[in-house]
C-alpha cells in the first residue's frame, strides 16, 4: 500500500524515510514507508504490536545489519544523504544517530567507563575533559546528583530507572544529532517513567528523538508529531495534538479511542 | 456510538450519559412548553409544576457533569470520545439554562396572576405561543439530532434560528404598540417583553446545542459564524 | 446448622491434596536416600584419603625425590613439580586457542557452517577417551622424536584442555544476552571492541571458570601422561627429557607390592585431592562474586 500522507511542510526534516521496504526473511514487515523526522522536535511512533514500529527504529541506525536474514530496501537520509548505501561506515553512522533500548543495559564497568566508552571511541579527550563530558551527560539525563559521589561504582548496582538514564547519558555523551529510543519506559515504574519523559522534553532543544511506545498517552504527553502504523504500513502522520483530536483517518481514530478489534 | 470499544464498560458508561442528557433534555423541553402554556391559560398550578421540574433539571446538571468528570480522569478519551464527552458538557450547561428560562417564564406568570391582572387585557397571546412553538421544535429538533448526532438536522436548526429571532422583533412592535394604545397594559406588557425574550434565548440554546453537535462530528468548532459559513465549513 | 458444612469441591480438594502430599513425601524420601547414599561413598573416599594420606605426608614427601623401592626416605618432589609444570604449561598453552576459538563460534559462527563443523569436532574431542588422546601424542611426537618427553606430555595434558575451554567460553559467551551487544553497537562500537570490551567482560567470571575447571581436570589425568611423559625417577627440568607427574606416580607407586611406595602414593592421592578441591572452591567462589 502506498501512504500519500501529509508531512509537515513548516518543519525542516532531519531523517527523510523514502519507499522504504523491509524484510524478514521473506516476511515483509515494512511496506513502501514514505517519512520525515522533523529535526529538533519529538516523533512519536504509536501501533499495536507488530506494526513495525519498532523495526522501522532499528533501520534508522542499521541495527538490523546485525542479522544476516533481515534487509532493507529503500533510502534514509540523513541531512540529505542516505545512509543505507553510504560507504561511510556505519560505526559513524552510529555514532550520529544514538540509540536507547527497552531494556536497560549498562556495560560490565563502572558508571565513569560506561559514559566515557563511547566517547573514547571517537575522541581522545586528557582526563578532565572526559570528566567535565561525563558529568555534563550526567546532569543531561538528571542522573548526577544521584551518582556523582559513586561514579566509580559499577553500573549495575543502580536502580532500573537510574539504569536507563544511564543509557541515555551513555547515548549523550557522544553527541549525536538523533536520539532513537525504543520503548525506553516499559519495563519501568512509573515515577522513573516520569522523570525519563521529562527528560525527553529537555533533550528536544538539542537532539531530534524519535520515540516508539505502546503507551498512547505518552505519545500524546512526550511527542511533538505521532505516525500510527499498522501491520507494516504507516497510516498517518501528523502533529500530535491534531491526531489525538481529529485524526484524518478511521483506522488512525478506532487505534487510539480503544475500538481497535 | 456506531462502533464498540474494547472495554464494553466504557461503551457502557457512554451510552449511559448520552441516554440522561436526553433525559434532561426531554424533562427540560417540557418544561419550556408547560411554561409557555401556564402563560396562555393564566394557570398558577401549571407554574408551580414548572418550578418544581426546575430542582430535579438543577440536580441533574449536577449528576451528569460529575459522572463527566469521573469518565474523563479514567478513561483519559481521545478524539471523538474526547469531542463528544466536552459536549455533553456544554450542552447540559445549555438545557440547564434553557430550564431557568421556563423558571423565568413561569415566575412571571405568577407575577401576573398575583397582581391581578384580568385576562381580559387584549395581550398578543397566540403571538407568544407561536414563537413558543417555534423554540420548543428547535430544541426537539437539536436533541435529535444530538441523540443521532446527525449533521443535516443541526444545520437545518442553524437555519431556521433566524425565525425566531424575527418573531421576537414582531412581537416587540406589537408590545410597543399596545404601550401606546394604553398605558394600563405598560406594566404587563414589559414583562411579556421579558416572557418573549425567554423565549428567543431558548432558540438560540437550541442553536447551540446544534454547534456542539457538529462539533463532535465533524470536529470543527463552527461557533460565531452565519449558517451559510458554517455550511461550507462542514460539506 | 452443622459447623462442617463443606461442599463437595472443598472435600474433593482436599482429597487430591492428601494424596499430592503422600507423593509428595515419597518422593523426597526417595531424593534423601538416593543422595545419602552418594554422600555416603563419597565422604568414604574422602575420609579414607585423609587417613591413609596424611599419614604419609611429611616435608620429605615435599622436598625429596621418589625413592628406589623399600627405601627408608623419600619423598614425591620430582613428581609434584612435573605435574604443576606439565599442567600449568599445558592450560598456558590451551587457554588462548580454547578462548579464541570460543569467542568464534559465539560472535562469529553462530549459523555458519565452519561454526558448525568446529562445534560438531569438538564435542566428539571432549567426549573422547583421555587415553586415546595419549597414544596420538605418542604416535606423532614420542615415536618420532623417539623419547618421552614432558614436552609431549604438556601437547597431550592441552589437547585435553582446548575442547573444554572452547565450549564453556562459547556458552558463556551465548549466555550474554543480546541487548548488551545491540546496545554496544548503537554507540558506534566496531565488532571486535564489542567483544573484547563489553561481552567477554561480561563473561569473564563464567570463562574463568572453565578454565579452572580444565585445569582442575588435566591434574588428575593419568593416561595421556603414561605414553608421553611416562615417568622420572630423578629430577628434571628438562622438557626433552621423561618426567615425573603425581598421577602417573601414583599409579606406578599404587600398584606395587612395597609398603614404602604404597604409603608415598597414597600421600599422593591426597595432595592431588586438596588441590583439584582448592581450584573447584576457587572457582566457585569466583563465579559466585560476578553475580
Amino acid at each position: 500500500m502506498d501512504a500519500k500522507v501529509d508531512m509537515p511542510v513548516t518543519e525542516k526534516a532531519k531523517l527523510s524515510v523514502r519507499n522504504l521496504n523491509f524484510y524478514y526473511g521473506n516476511f515483509h514487515a515494512l511496506k513502501s514507508i514514505n517519512l520525515d523526522i522533523p529535526e529538533k522536535k519529538v516523533t512519536a511512533f504509536i501501533g499495536p504490536s507488530g506494526c513495525g514500529k519498532s523495526t522501522l527504529l532499528r533501520t534508522l541506525n542499521r541495527m538490523f545489519e546485525l542479522y544476516p536474514e533481515q534487509r532493507a530496501e529503500g533510502q534514509i537520509l540523513l541531512d540529505g544523504s542516505d545512509i543505507l548505501t553510504s560507504r561511510e561506515d556505519v560505526s559513524l553512522i552510529r555514532a550520529k544517530i544514538g540509540m536507547v533500548f527497552q531494556k536497560p543495559t549498562p556495560f560490565p564497568m563502572s558508571i565513569y567507563d560506561n559514559i566515557a566508552f563511547g566517547v573514547r571511541l571517537f575522541e581522545t579527550l586528557p582526563r578532565v575533559e572526559m570528566d567535565e563530558r561525563v558529568e555534563w551527560a550526567l546532569k543531561k539525563a538528571a542522573l548526577w546528583n544521584e551518582v556523582k559521589d559513586k561514579l566509580n561504582q559499577s553500573g549495575s548496582g543502580l536502580s532500573g530507572g537510574q539504569q536507563q538514564r544511564l543509557c541515555i547519558a551513555r547515548g549523550i555523551a557522544i553527541k549525536p544529532e538523533v536520539l532513537l529510543l525504543d520503548e525506553p519506559c516499559s519495563a519501568l515504574d512509573p515515577i522513573s517513567t516520569g522523570k525519563i519523559e521529562e527528560l525527553i522534553h529537555e533533550l528536544k532543544s538539542d537532539y531530534t528523538v524519535a520515540i516508539v511506545t505502546h503507551n498512547m498517552q505518552q505519545a500524546a504527553r512526550c511527542s511533538d508529531y505521532t505516525a500510527y502504523m499498522y501491520l507494516g504500513d504507516l497510516i498517518e502522520f501528523g502533529p500530535t495534538a491534531e491526531l489525538f483530536m481529529k485524526p484524518k483517518r478511521k483506522d488512525t481514530e478506532d487505534y487510539i479511542t480503544g475500538r481497535f478489534g | 456510538m456506531s462502533d464498540k470499544h474494547l472495554s464494553t464498560q466504557f461503551d457502557a458508561e457512554l451510552s449511559g450519559i448520552s441516554t440522561r442528557v436526553l433525559e434532561m433534555g426531554g424533562l427540560v423541553e417540557s418544561q419550556v412548553a408547560q411554561a409557555v402554556s401556564a402563560l396562555t391559560q393564566f394557570s398558577g398550578d401549571l407554574a408551580s409544576a414548572v418550578l418544581q421540574t426546575e430542582e430535579r433539571v438543577n440536580s441533574m446538571e449536577v449528576e451528569i457533569d460529575r459522572d463527566l468528570s469521573s469518565i474523563i480522569a479514567r478513561r483519559q478519551p481521545t478524539a471523538r470520545d474526547l469531542r463528544l464527552l466536552i459536549a455533553i458538557s456544554k450542552t447540559i450547561a445549555n438545557l440547564e439554562r434553557v430550564g431557568d428560562e421556563a423558571a423565568r417564564i413561569a415566575r412571571t406568570v405568577q407575577r401576573l396572576i398575583n397582581s391581578g391582572v384580568s385576562s381580559r387585557l387584549r395581550l398578543p397571546m397566540s403571538d407568544l405561543a407561536f414563537e413558543a412553538d417555534l423554540a420548543v421544535a428547535q430544541l426537539r429538533k437539536a436533541l435529535d439530532a444530538f441523540a443521532r448526532l446527525d449533521v443535516e438536522r443541526a444545520l437545518e436548526v442553524l437555519k431556521q434560528d433566524d425565525a425566531i429571532d424575527k418573531e421576537f422583533d414582531g412581537l416587540l412592535r406589537k408590545l410597543i404598540t399596545y404601550m401606546m394604545e394604553d398605558p394600563r397594559t405598560i406594566s404587563s406588557s414589559i414583562d411579556l417583553v421579558f416572557v418573549a425574550k425567554a423565549i428567543e434565548r431558548v432558540g438560540d440554546h437550541a442553536k447551540n446545542l446544534a454547534e456542539v453537535i457538529i462539533y463532535v462530528v465533524k470536529g470543527t468548532d463552527v461557533r460565531h459564524n452565519t449558517p451559510e459559513a458554517v455550511e461550507t465549513m462542514v460539506r | 446448622m452443622s459447623t462442617s458444612t463443606m461442599s463437595a469441591l472443598d472435600a474433593k480438594r482436599l482429597a487430591m491434596h492428601a494424596k499430592r502430599k503422600r507423593v509428595n513425601q515419597i518422593a523426597l524420601s526417595l531424593s534423601l536416600a538416593a543422595m545419602a547414599f552418594g554422600v555416603f561413598w563419597l565422604l568414604w573416599i574422602l575420609f579414607e584419603t585423609v587417613r591413609l594420606g596424611v599419614g604419609g605426608l611429611s616435608l620429605q614427601t615435599l622436598t625429596e625425590m621418589t625413592p628406589p623401592p623399600q627405601a627408608d626416605t623419600g619423598g614425591l618432589a620430582n613428581a609434584i613439580f612435573g605435574s604443576i609444570v606439565m599442567v600449568g604449561l599445558a592450560t598456558l598453552l590451551g587457554t588462548p586457542i580454547g578462548v579464541l576459538a570460543g569467542v568464534y563460534l559465539a560472535e562469529y559462527g553462530q549459523k555458519s557452517w565452519l561454526g558448525g563443523t568446529v562445534r560438531f569436532i569438538n564435542d566428539i574431542l571432549l567426549s573422547a577417551p583421555s587415553i586415546v588422546v595419549g597414544l596420538f601424542i605418542y604416535s606423532v611426537v614420542v615415536a618420532r622424536m623417539k623419547s618421552f618427553s614432558g614436552f609431549a606430555g604438556i601437547l597431550a595434558l592441552a589437547l585435553i584442555v582446548i575442547p573444554v575451554v572452547i565450549r564453556t567460553t562459547e556458552n558463556m559467551l551465548s549466555l550474554i544476552p543480546n541487548a548488551l551487544r545491540e546496545a554496544a553497537y548503537a554507540l558506534g562500537t566496531p565488532k571486535w571492541k564489542v567483544i573484547l570490551s563489553v561481552t567477554l567482560k561480561s563473561a569473564r567470571a563464567g570463562v574463568l571458570t572453565g578454565i579452572l575447571l580444565a585445569l582442575a581436570r588435566i591434574s588428575g589425568e593419568t593416561a595421556p601422561l603414561l605414553f608421553t611423559a611416562l615417568s622420572n625417577q630423578f629430577w628434571t627440568s628438562n622438557l626433552g627429557e621423561p618426567m615425573a607427574s603425581l598421577p602417573v606416580t601414583i599409579f606406578k607407586f599404587a600398584m606395587s607390592p612395597y609398603e614404602n611406595w604404597q604409603k608415598l602414593a597414597w600421600a599422593g592421592v591426597f595432595i592431588i585431592t586438596i588441590g583439584v578441591l582448592l581450584l573447584n572452591i576457587l572457582a566457585r567462589l569466583l563465579f559466585k562474586n560476578k553475580h
